[in-house]
């Protein structure tokens, strides 16, 4: 059985900071990471792999450097992995990169499974999953906890659900977006890390071996301008004694409020 | 506008090129036999945008015996509902209803089509994008119409909301977003509002749900006031120390009628459930007065109450940027405070 699991390379947030009353955003150090919630995908499957014997591959869609991520992939336990590069994919949105990684996971081919994260943390658009999967014609269980079975051509799991769970069954191939509580992810195999950058030769795609045109990738949706919150403003500081602040407090409250206070209870 | 009656004045066929995309349509969801209010904060900002287009609002409602439901979405200002009513709809299944919508989404041609950021519209919002080849935005914080190019400009946080996209469409329509519970507040009921309700023909020949439901179990206990709709929010963090200490935050919540919440240091602590964890991912909270006690107040925590008109901090660590966001602060520990707050309301 194949899974193929679609990770996605993001800037690290913690190297950044934004500065709202600036409208900046100040790179202090420039690192990039698996989104986090793609890891969470990728341990889900690999624990496939360590169940039921399922193929891993990994794949990637971003500039060459994204070939760290992959490489960290392969450590982590995928048997295989493609990256997807080309000038001609630097603009894509959702659904140009959606078509990408669709024709890639065609060309690929002879899957059962597609596990994506539930949303990159860039975006946060949770798209790509579905897009994949309506293009490919696939059933898909979103915001999946955990993969609960798999056998005879079917897959249980247990899925977020209005406030809880529910436990769903699916006939294979399809399509899963893995929430972020599923699991920690492993560390990347001491042994594996180094082999991942001396060992494995991990394929490169671009547009003309996917068979795309750059018409098909023309960009749907386009940014106008970054936004930022408001500063707030510094409030006051009730100082003194505990009795005396909470007594200030609540006559504040009283004054401030036009919400009910209930005495008792 | 009916086509129909376009061609009988004009005498001439509409080829498909020709026709506009036109007014905006909010599908609506239905939750225990009502509304979600996400439904009905939808219909709200799609008038504002209708009134900006010279559009009309639209609603389409999946299920079974939804007319009183219907008539609602008109009172809080839909022009008109369409109605698939049927017995297959009343669970949902991404295929029928994905089916049903895409059907009507081809035949009337809107303009703009909005979801609720919400596990249905998540599901739906993208598959549907996919289908009409068209782009979407998901998790609006905002929407407008830049008049001049008459298209949909939407706010959406990035990076889990460290700051925010406005995008745009760049020509393909229809324009499909999803929009964050809580963004937009409910409009109010006009019982005299008039529109019309059309029931569409439901056929789902060869189409059937293809993930089959085993079992369903509730989550926690939902707040009895949606969250996001609460006046009074008291929240709680890792600085409560232990459950006792939390159990603090429920009382004051209690003796201002108000709503329980935490971050995610309450979370982790299994204090609360996910469904009261104030944070962008989880529950953005607007109220009149939030009580943050014990919270550190990360960004994260802070993009999802920055629009509390009243923000009360208690915290001993007078470092906790939660103090930079609040009205007014107590540089104490919560659990001091509180029980002394707690009588001098009491005392009157
Ligand atoms: C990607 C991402 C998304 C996130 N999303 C959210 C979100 O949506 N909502 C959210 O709330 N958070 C979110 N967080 C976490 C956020 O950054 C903070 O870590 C979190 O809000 C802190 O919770 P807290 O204030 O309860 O706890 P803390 O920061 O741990 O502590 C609060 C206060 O209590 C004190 N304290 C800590 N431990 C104790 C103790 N044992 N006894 C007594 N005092 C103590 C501290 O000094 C501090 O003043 C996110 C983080 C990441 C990385
Ligand atoms: N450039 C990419 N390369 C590979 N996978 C991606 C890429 N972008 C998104 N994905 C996958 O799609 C999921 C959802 O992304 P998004 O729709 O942007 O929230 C991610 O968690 C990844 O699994």
């Amino acid at each position: 059985m194949r899974a193929i699991v679609p990770i996605k390379q993001i800037l690290d947030p913690t190297g950044f900071a934004v500065h709202r009353r600036l409208e900046r955003i100040f790179i202090n150090r420039e690192d990039y990471i698996i989104n986090p919630n793609d890891k969470n995908a990728l341990e889900e499957t690999l624990r496939l792999k360590d169940a039921h014997g399922v193929e891993v591959i990994a794949l990637s869609l971003g500039e060459p450097r994204v070939d760290d991520a992959l490489r960290e992939a392969l450590a982590m336990g995928a048997d295989q992995a493609f990256l997807l590069t080309d000038e001609a994919f630097a603009e894509a949105d959702a659904a140009a990169a959606a078509l990408i990684l669709a024709k890639a996971i065609e060309k690929i081919g002879d899957y059962d499974l597609i596990l994506t994260g539930q949303r990159a943390m860039d975006t946060g658009a949770s798209q790509i999953g579905p897009r994949l999967a309506e293009y490919l014609g696939l059933p898909q269980v979103l915001e999946v906890r955990e993969v609960s079975g798999l056998s005879n051509g079917k897959l249980r799991a247990k899925r977020n659900w209005k406030g809880g769970y529910a436990e769903v069954e699916v006939g294979l191939p399809v399509l899963l977006s893995i929430a972020p509580q599923a699991n920690e992810a492993r560390y990347p195999h001491g042994a594996r890390i180094m082999n991942a950058y001396r060992e494995w030769e991990i394929s490169t795609w671009g547009l003309a071996d996917l068979g795309l045109a750059e018409e098909e990738l023309s960009p749907l949706i386009g940014l106008r301008r970054k936004a930022f919150p408001p500063e707030r403003t510094f409030g006051e500081l009730i100082t003194g004694a505990p009795g005396e602040a909470a007594k200030e407090l609540a006559q504040l409250l009283r004054e401030v409020g036009s919400w009910k206070l209930e005495s008792g209870g | 506008m009916d086509l129909e009656y376009w061609e009988l004045l004009t005498g001439e066929a509409i080829e498909e090129e020709e026709i506009v995309c036109r007014d905006i349509w909010v599908v609506a969801e239905v939750k225990d036999g009502a509304l979600t209010p996400i439904s009905l904060e939808m219909v709200g900002k799609a008038r504002e945008l209708a009134a900006a287009l010279g559009a009309y609002v639209q609603s389409v409602l999946l299920g079974e015996g939804l007319e009183s439901l219907a008539q609602e979405l008109i009172h809080r200002g839909a022009n008109g509902v369409y109605l698939a009513d049927d017995p297959r709809l009343v669970e949902y299944h991404l295929e029928t209803y994905a089916e049903i919508l895409s059907g009507l989404f081809q035949a009337k041609k809107p303009e703009i089509i909005l979801f609720g950021a919400t596990e249905l519209g998540q599901e739906l919002a993208p598959r549907l994008a996919q289908r009409l080849g068209t782009g979407l935005i998901s998790d609006c914080l905002d929407l407008s119409i830049d008049e001049t190019e008459r298209v949909l400009l939407a706010t959406h946080p990035v990076y889990g909301g460290e700051y925010f996209h406005v995008s745009t469409f760049l020509g393909a329509k229809p324009q499909i977003a999803t929009v964050r519970p809580g963004a937009f507040r409910l409009p109010f009921a006009d019982e005299y509002g008039s529109g019309e309700m059309e029931k569409i023909a439901v056929n789902l020949e060869g189409i059937e749900g293809k993930v089959k439901v085993l079992s369903v179990s509730t989550g926690e206990a939902q707040p009895q006031v949606p969250l996001s709709k609460a006046r009074v929010v008291v929240a709680g963090g890792r600085g409560l120390g232990d459950a006792e200490g939390f159990a603090l935050v429920e009382e004051l919540a209690e003796a201002l009628g108000g709503q329980v919440a935490g971050s995610r240091g309450a979370l982790d602590e299994g204090w609360i459930g996910q469904e009261r964890q104030v944070g962008l991912s989880d529950v953005t909270v607007k109220p009149d007065l939030y009580i943050a006690c014990g919270i550190w107040g990360d960004v994260h925590h802070y993009f999802a109450m920055q629009e509390a008109k009243f923000v009360v901090a208690i915290n001993k660590n007078p470092e906790a940027p939660i103090f930079k966001v609040a009205d007014i602060g107590i540089v104490s520990d919560p659990k001091e405070i509180i029980p002394l707050l707690l009588s001098e309301l009491r005392a009157g």
